[in-house]
């Protein structure tokens, strides 16, 4: 039986991390090496500059810790993001790996027991999540090994338990998400247990960050241990709720017979929580996968009016494009609910320190209503609405959208410009809808007036254009084409990093240039002009390259 | 109307030839039947006909127009059925006809026309304002069928039109096709129905490994045995 499931376990990692067709690709297309060569410089320098900002903030805890003689918080601190981490990104995992993708077709007729396609589709999602895992858990763990001093004993446990600590939070969404499909009908309904798994993600998100604003103020070394303290107070709050974060630190940190009994607690609980949704997949997995295979059709005929209605008017070729491009959008919820999270999530993280402090927000209204501060106020809040424009997916996925129908692009009789042009437009559209709808409100609460704001809202659609025609370079580069599951597309894509870290810079550069036009004593109605020029200047070459790529990759990209 | 010279594919550095030096030559009013194994270079040199493959070397006419120097008006001439269609599921399968007839600019009039009688006769019309990945595969293949063939292209270029349909609309695409050519117009297709090609086809060419190995009428290739049915000669050939 281990024969079987091991072979199984082989041959899935292999197709779900790509590692066979990775290999053909590069040892027999050496031209391509570039690619992944520069993703993964991409990727050092992307995540490492994040990874880097967390070891400041976790050094900083534990500096705090130290004072206050529990240098031991580091570690559940590390643990707890972990873990919750792992449950806030692994229900989406989850829930794709284990119902949506294409294999269950070829796996439910092969001999195996539900419960052990569970478990290799479990170790895939566990495997995906162990790069997070180590950015997380590995400076906690190695800042408090070299300092605290400690043996032999706390590395080995300590590599024991990094492995098993995403465990418990992907067995309790597993198991949530095998009892849900089982009992609430939902299988049948896809979109729907995407959107469910993206509130619950958002709602988690949300939750952890009213709960983490906390932050004390006051001079660097109180700073440091008020935030030790309020770490200790959230540690013990939210570890009362999530008890195995504790554990683990107590197993790494106690000296003695009772550090091994923390330890051998979490090891137990974690394998007793696989035991469970082994169990629970052997009864209920494959009820729930069969139970809405079934397709939903209304078989109606159109009648002769409605069918001429729905054909009866010509577009051009561009205009089929954009709304084809909508159409597909918005009826995907996975790619609604993406776009949306980020412009959603943004304003209440940044409202969220003033929320949760009396006061606060207050005093940074105060500041904003004065008229003295006005075109601050107003330039402040296009940076963060451009900042959230910036953080949504659209332009540089939509290439990798297109995923096996992108034949389609190759084959229609529409030039491969007029093509990206429908994608710009439908990304820009959509970053201008965004712009508008939080401009507003923004303008209502700080009082901007509406000379201002129709400023921040023409400039602000220039760069928003500017930072969709990247995004759209950067997919036409490297588009992810191959997936199975609508969420690939946009979860597992690096361009969405890559475009992210490039808008980021587009708007350093205009807040730098916006910085020095007011240092320079420039009048306001020149600064939005001579920003709105820069934005032209930079749209105008932007447009031209994008046209030159399209040109070029349409034909390079064989469908 | 569809002429092909010295048309050559490889892959892996040019280790393994799909298409190796094809020259054929498709005239008005024929039905081309595409023949050969597995593996043997059908499908690329149909997806290069079509755009979805660039060639290494050689040149593809579609209706006077050369694929490379002038793709748009090339693809305008043409409809293209794949293999195994991967369409937008999430449009409705009007929806997915008004796309393309806009995309290929069909004028209202004639896209009202021909959507319903593409539709009647793949009995489509009850679907029509479903979504597509409410589809069977039969079901998608016909939608295709349909999108391909709205904008009366001059030439038709089909991947193995006959898998997946029912035995009612297989029988009304051959037919569809011989109407078609009748008209003047060229259907090329590929096929593992040796049967089909034999009764449908007025001439057949049989590729292997990437080379044309025979071409002509079933009497040409018969050279003049009347008793060889065409699972005979392309057995010989091929072997």
């Amino acid at each position: 039986m281990m024969k079987k499931f091991l072979s199984l376990l082989k041959t899935y990692c292999n197709i779900y991390f790509g590692i066979s067709s990775m290999k053909y690709q590069y040892t027999r297309e050496k031209k391509s090496l570039w690619k992944p060569v520069l993703t993964l410089a991409g990727v050092v320098v992307g995540i490492g500059s994040i990874i880097y900002l967390y070891c400041l903030m976790i050094s900083g805890i534990f500096r705090g810790a130290q004072a206050i003689g529990h240098p031991e918080i580091v570690l559940t601190v590390a643990f707890l993001l972990c873990q919750l981490l792992s449950l806030i990104f692994g229900i989406f995992y989850i829930i794709s790996v284990f119902y949506f993708s294409n294999d269950m077709g070829m796996l439910v007729p092969l001999p195996l027991r539900p419960g052990e396609v569970l478990g290799v589709k479990f170790i895939t999602v566990l495997l995906s999540e162990y790069p997070v895992t180590l950015s997380l858990l590995l400076p906690a763990f190695i800042l408090y090994g070299t300092t605290a001093g400690t043996g032999i004993w706390y590395w080995l446990k300590g590599i024991v338990l990094i492995v098993l600590a995403p465990v418990p939070p992907l067995v309790i969404a597993s198991i949530f998400v095998v009892l849900l499909v089982r009992f609430v009908n939902i299988r049948r309904n896809k979109d729907m247990l995407m959107i469910i798994g993206s509130l619950l993600g958002v709602f988690l998100g949300l939750g952890i960050n009213f709960v983490t604003q906390n932050i004390p103020e006051g001079n660097e070394a109180e700073y440091m241990e008020k935030l030790a303290r309020s770490s200790t107070a959230l540690v013990k709050s939210i570890g009362s709720r999530f008890p195995a974060s504790i554990w683990a630190t107590l197993g790494l940190s106690l000296p003695g017979l009772s550090g091994w009994g923390y330890f051998l607690l979490f090891v137990g609980f974690s394998l007793v929580l696989l035991a469970a949704l082994w169990w629970l997949g052997d009864r209920f997995f494959y009820k729930g996968y069969l139970s809405g295979q079934e397709a939903k059709r209304k078989g109606k005929a159109l009648s002769r009016q409605s069918m001429e209605k729905s054909i009866g008017t010509m577009s051009s070729p561009v205009s089929a494009l954009f709304r084809r491009e909508w159409k597909l959008f918005l009826r995907t919820p996975i790619y609604v609910m993406n776009s949306l999270v980020g412009v959603i999530i943004l304003p209440f993280a940044l409202l969220m320190p003033y929320l949760t402090q009396q006061g606060g927000l207050k005093q940074a209204m105060g500041y904003a209503r004065n008229s003295q501060y006005g075109f601050i106020a107003a330039l402040i809040s296009l940076g963060i609405i451009l900042f959230g424009s910036g953080m949504n997916m659209i332009s540089c996925t939509s290439i990798s959208r297109e995923g096996r129908t992108f034949w389609f692009s190759r084959m229609i009789p529409v030039s491969p410009e007029n093509q990206v042009l429908a994608k710009l437009l439908q990304s820009s559209v959509l970053s201008s809808v965004y712009l508008i709808v939080i401009a507003i409100p923004l303008a209502v609460l700080l009082h901007i007036s509406p000379g201002r704001l129709l400023a921040i809202v023409i400039l602000g659609t220039l760069v928003n254009i500017l930072m969709n025609i990247l995004g759209l370079i950067i997919d036409l580069l490297h588009p992810k084409l191959e997936w199975n599951d609508p969420q690939e597309a946009i979860k597992q894509n690096l361009n969405v990093m890559f475009s992210m870290l490039l808008s980021w810079l587009v708007i350093a550069l205009f807040a730098v240039s916006a910085i020095a036009l007011i240092q320079y004593g420039i009048p306001e109605a020149w600064i939005y002009l001579i920003l709105g020029l820069l934005a032209l200047l930079l749209i105008a070459p932007g447009l031209y390259g994008l046209f030159a790529l399209a040109r070029h990759r349409y034909r390079a990209l064989e469908a | 109307m569809i002429e092909i010279k010295h048309l050559s594919k490889s892959y892996n550095k040019g280790s393994v030839k799909a298409v190796d030096d094809l020259n054929l030559n498709v005239r008005p009013g024929e039905i081309f039947g595409f023949l050969g194994p597995n593996g043997a270079g059908k499908t690329t040199t149909i997806k290069m006909m079509v755009g979805l493959l660039n060639p290494d070397s050689g040149t593809i006419r579609l209706a006077g127009f050369d694929t490379a120097e002038n793709p748009l008006e090339a693809k305008r001439q043409t409809g293209y059925v794949p293999d195994n269609p991967d369409v937008y599921d999430r449009l409705t399968g009007i929806e997915y006809l008004n796309f393309l007839a806009d995309v290929y600019e069909v004028p209202v009039k004639e896209r009202c026309e021909r959507i319903s009688q593409l539709l009647d006769m793949f009995d489509l019309t009850d679907a029509v304002g479903d979504l597509i990945k409410s589809y069977s595969h039969g079901m998608k293949q016909k939608i295709v069928l349909t999108g391909a063939l709205l904008h009366n292209p001059a030439v038709w270029i089909l991947d193995e039109p006959m898998v997946g349909l029912d035995p009612k609309s297989s029988h009304l695409l051959k037919e569809y096709m011989r109407k078609h050519c009748d008209e003047g117009n060229t259907v090329f297709f590929s096929t593992h129905v040796l049967e089909v090609a034999e009764k449908l086809c007025d001439r057949i060419g049989i590729i292997k490994k990437g080379k044309l190995i025979a071409m002509g009428t079933m009497e040409e290739l018969r050279h003049g045995d009347q008793a060889d049915s065409l699972e005979n000669i392309f057995l010989e050939l091929t072997e």
